[in-house]
């Protein structure tokens, strides 16, 4: 296929430019963000102030050749690929619970390759979104009870894999992709309220029957009663609203954040930068960025609205789904109105599986988007 | 599935997407816009870390200005808690060179009294040449510093170790009631004496700093902060010149004490210890305080050794840190005259020319007949009170003593008693000093009271005639102290105003301006007509002048003509021990300036062993008044019948 714009057929001229501009910029402000985060703790400790800079401009780099790769094949040729991709996301998270795999602070989830890491289970979301859609795309007018099973068998493995490093946060995230995708995959409203039964009595079975660890309860409740002090994870919640409320309206100016450079607030460059951009940027800056991303989820919306097939529309739902759900847990976290989980806040939390992941998510829904007159 | 169908599902999603989207933002304007303030000022306080560093203390001057207790710089090495964390090899190397075990430098490093900010004092008053060596040698010491701290220092050693007290490191009980004030724990507090009482003035302002610091406690910047301020300087009423004499003449005593022979047991006197109290009459400014045996007050600035503590308060070393001046009790023997004279003269049981014909006895007729005698057997024919006071009579007093018990009717059971009571006897002086003993005036309601308390001490309730004898010439169980005493006499002389002995004087500025001064007390008056307090007068002259006095002996060859000494002896016998020597004397004696009182624990006869201690004492005085040129002779031991 000639994809060069100066053919009037191209599907490049149909490329959904506010979605890619807005994903890009909003990417430059996360690597901003991650040095700022980290520059004043490496020079502290006499290291170079822009080595987080650095590998996250090169995980922008990767993640926008991944993106473009995504856009060179036909979506539709990749729903041929599912089964394979499928196929290779399960060996791998199998592999990273083996002893190839790294742990770290207690969770096998990372590959180490030379001086990178590679993550798994954020390519398994993309890998689960291709897979259900194909599933739920397969079946005309509504699911019946079988492909809905399916649908949920093949959710389950990874999920289970997942739960084995564990990483409670990324389990989250396919709950959601899962659901949203069922949904507007043409679930019947009693294989939603079954569905809908069904989750609340396993989160009540893995709370009550202790298959989480204390310190993974303690996170899931410490926004529920912020004044436990004597949780960790209530001090890290106490940290990170402080320093967000700190920033007030105008914020403190970049690089200019206390609680961001004294590292009062733990994990600042990956799962916490969205204090980063509360106290330095303020409210102006933090509803600017929420901004580019309502923006964002927009377009893939629209993306899903326009699909010329299911398999597509559902595609965009999934990739929608996935990052509303992290942006709103990560970011609510930060402001004590989520629990507290593991998972990075797309685009802008340093870290190259996840960025990647997410660029391929945006990837999808691109080539859907341009591909919905062919 | 409709293709509407599939629109409202995605409408719905969209939806979903679009209220979270707006919870978020909602919240983002509650923290940044709404919550901003409060929040933000917990924002700063927690990257802030503010450290106290402590202010010298204030010095302690004599009457005159001369520093009794002062700051000196000494080197320390101090220890950042972080980089020698890291590098534990690195106090292996200092023990080495220190000599002190590692274990004492882990503790000292993990000592939590230490702010975390801070470098931790690991070694203080470190030779200068280590100190060099560490500096010369940094890449073998890293996160080891050299650093100056001020500390206390008493450059005259033990000179008056009991008024001046001692410093040490706050405790948890001394740090509860006082951490409004600002005290932090590892702070340098008075533990006793002046350095106590005057704590308020003494301590200075600590330098604060405050620094920025993230969250793992690394200092990232100062944020300035405000330098110490010295405490202020607190002058005494004490001379260090009589200060020293006292302390001289009263070590030579106990000295000589226990180089003479108890004729009573035939063996050398103890004489374990003593005091000398120097005021001055006319204010209760206390001159000279002295309490011996003494300890050096530098031993407890860096914090005393358990091994040496213990020592200090080995029943074979006497007490050493008792001041015995204000802690002492001891019965007063016939110092106590004064107040049986009073009470006899006032109750008109006595009139100042009645005579009793002292024929070296008393016997008590009645259900417990006893013989009471006079010390050493002495006849003194016939005496009036001024004579009783003069060869110190005790069958005058013993005779005193059964009227007052005869006449206790109409009299009070305690009208002795109350006598010395009001002069200050056996209650609180109210000095400025800590810990002072109260003692007690015996009298049938305390000695029923104790009884009650404690019967197997004080097994018999009763009050007998012969404890009105006792009492009459201050035997028994009444126990006063040796400022006690002083201060009796010195309200006796002055016309009757019982004050409230000081030791401090005025509290003075860096610059020497007085901030606050010491005002004398008045605790009472005591109505002493001229006609009680002339024939009084006359016999404690008669001690040192009448050549039948018991302190005639004591004070031959001194100048008494320029500078007249009134007072009088005491030989208090205490079950159990040997004599407890004391004497109490004022000068100049028609109008006094000085109340002079030695009390030496078993060391026999007043006018022997205490006696020649407040001589040699005058002696200084004297010369210090320009009327005496030679030096204070030493102490020598004086025979005597009292």
């Amino acid at each position: 296929m000639d994809l060069s714009p100066r053919n009037p057929a191209s599907p490049l001229r149909n490329l959904d430019l506010t979605l890619l501009l807005s994903t890009v910029g909003v990417s430059l402000v996360g690597v901003l963000m991650v040095y700022s985060a980290t520059r004043q703790k490496q020079e502290t400790a006499g290291l170079d102030p822009t080595f987080f800079l650095k590998r996250q401009a090169v995980f922008l780099v990767l993640g926008l050749v991944a993106m473009g790769l995504v856009l060179l094949v036909d979506y539709r040729r990749i729903r041929d690929f599912a089964p394979m991709l499928y196929g290779g996301a399960i060996l791998a998270l199998l592999l990273v619970v083996s002893p190839i795999g790294t742990s770290r602070r207690g969770t096998q989830a990372w590959f180490q390759i030379g001086a990178f890491q590679f993550q798994p289970s954020e390519v398994a979301k993309v890998v689960l979104i291709l897979t259900l859609a194909a599933v739920c795309a397969a079946v005309r007018g509504s699911l019946d009870t079988p492909t809905l099973l399916a649908a949920l068998g093949l959710a389950f493995l990874p999920m289970a894999l997942i739960y084995v490093q564990p990483d409670l946060g990324t389990n989250m995230v396919f709950v959601a992709i899962v659901i949203a995708v069922l949904l507007v995959g043409g679930a019947q409203p009693r294989h939603i309220s079954l569905l809908a039964l069904l989750g609340i009595s396993a989160i009540v079975l893995v709370v009550e029957l202790g298959m989480l660890q204390d310190y993974q309860r303690d996170r899931l409740t410490a926004f529920l009663d912020p004044q436990t002090d004597s949780q960790r994870s209530s001090y890290n919640l106490r940290q990170s609203q402080i320093a967000i409320a700190a920033g007030g309206v105008a914020g403190r100016g970049l690089f200019q954040g206390t609680q961001t450079n004294l590292s009062f607030v733990p994990e600042q460059h990956t799962d916490f930068i969205f204090t980063a951009v509360g106290e330095e940027l303020g409210f102006i800056g933090g509803v600017s960025l929420l901004s580019f991303f309502g923006v964002m989820m927009w377009r893939i919306w629209r993306a899903a609205v326009l699909a010329r097939d299911q398999f597509g529309r559902l595609v965009c739902v999934g990739v929608l789904a996935m990052l509303v759900f992290q942006i709103f847990e990560n970011v609510g976290m930060t402001m004590g109105i989520t629990p507290i989980t593991g998972i990075p806040l797309p685009f802008m939390s340093y870290g190259g599986s996840a960025t990647i992941a997410s660029f391929i998510g945006i990837g999808l829904v691109l080539n859907v988007h341009m591909r919905r007159f062919s | 599935m409709t293709q509407d169908s599939s629109r409202l599902r995605l409408g719905v999603l969209g939806m979903v997407v679009l209220s979270l989207f707006c919870a978020l933002s909602a919240r983002l304007w509650y923290l940044q816009v709404l919550a901003s303030p409060t929040l933000a000022v917990e924002a700063q306080h927690n990257s802030v870390a503010v450290v106290y560093t402590e202010a010298p203390r204030g010095r302690i001057l004599d009457r005159n200005g001369k520093v009794l207790a002062d700051n000196r710089v000494v080197l320390a090495l101090v220890a950042n808690r972080e980089e020698v964390g890291k590098r534990p090899e690195v106090l292996d190397r200092l023990s080495a060179l220190i000599g002190v075990p590692v274990n004492v430098l882990n503790e000292r490093m993990a000592d939590e009294r230490y702010s975390l900010f801070k470098p931790v004092p690991v070694a203080v008053d470190v030779p200068k040449d280590k100190l060099i060596y560490v500096r010369e040698h940094q890449g073998d010491f890293p996160g080891i510093q050299g650093v100056q701290v001020t500390e206390r220092v008493y450059p005259h050693g033990a000179l008056a170790a009991h008024v001046l007290g001692t410093v040490g490191e706050i405790n948890d009980e001394e740090l509860g009631p006082r951490k409004a004030a600002g005290y932090k724990a590892g702070d340098t507090i008075g533990k006793s004496g002046i350095e106590l009482t005057y704590e308020t003035d003494l301590r200075g302002e600590p330098e604060i700093s405050k620094l920025e610091v993230d969250s793992v406690g690394r200092v990232q910047r100062s944020l300035g902060g405000q330098p110490a301020v010295q405490g202020n300087d607190v002058r005494l009423t004490i001379d260090l010149d009589i200060q020293r004499a006292a302390e001289d003449s009263l070590a030579q005593g106990i000295v000589l004490a226990r180089k003479s022979t108890d004729f009573l047991t035939g063996k050398p006197f103890l004489a374990p210890g003593g005091s000398v109290v120097v005021t001055d009459p006319r204010n209760g400014s206390v001159l000279a305080m002295a309490s011996n045996p003494a300890f050096n007050p530098n031993e407890f600035t860096n914090g005393i050794s358990v091994r040496r503590f213990a020592e200090l308060n080995d029943p074979a070393g006497h007490y050493p840190l008792n001041n015995r001046a204000i802690q002492g009790l001891y019965a007063p023997g016939s110092t106590f005259k004064l107040a049986t004279s009073i009470a006899g003269l006032r109750a008109g049981l006595i009139t100042p020319r009645d005579t009793y014909n002292d024929q070296g006895a008393y016997t008590v007729v009645g259900q417990r007949s006893a013989t009471f005698t006079n010390a050493r057997g002495a006849r003194n024919g016939l005496v009036d009170v001024a004579k009783a006071l003069t060869v110190s009579s005790d069958v005058f007093y013993y005779w005193l003593g059964e009227r007052f018990w005869d006449g206790r009717g109409s009299l009070g059971q305690a009208a002795i008693q109350d006598v010395g009571r009001s002069l200050g006897m056996g209650e609180y002086t109210d000095i400025d000093l800590p810990f002072e003993s109260n003692g007690r005036v015996s009298d049938p309601a305390g000695r029923q009271k104790l009884h009650k308390d404690n019967p197997e001490a004080f097994p018999y309730p009763e009050w007998y005639t012969g404890d009105n004898l006792n009492i009459a010439v201050g035997q028994g169980d009444t126990a006063i102290t040796p400022l006690q005493l002083t201060n009796a006499y010195a309200s006796f002389i002055n016309g009757g105003t019982v004050y409230a002995p000081h030791v401090g004087d005025a509290v003075l500025d860096r610059q020497g301006q007085e901030i606050r001064r010491v005002e004398a007390k008045v605790l009472r008056r005591v109505e002493i007509p001229a006609s009680i307090r002339e024939p009084l007068l006359a016999g404690f002259r008669g001690v040192v002048a009448d050549p039948l006095g018991t302190g005639f002996g004591v004070f031959s060859g001194f100048p008494l003509a320029a500078f007249p000494v009134a007072g009088k002896t005491g030989t208090a016998e205490v079950g159990g021990k040997q004599d407890t020597s004391l004497f109490t004397a004022y000068a100049p004696a028609d109008s006094p300036r000085y109340a002079v009182s030695a009390v030496l624990e078993e060391s026999g006869l007043g006018a022997s062993a205490a006696g020649p201690v407040v001589r040699r004492v005058f002696e200084a005085i004297a010369v210090k008044e320009g009327i005496s040129t030679a030096p204070p002779a030493d102490v020598n031991r004086v025979d005597g019948r009292d």
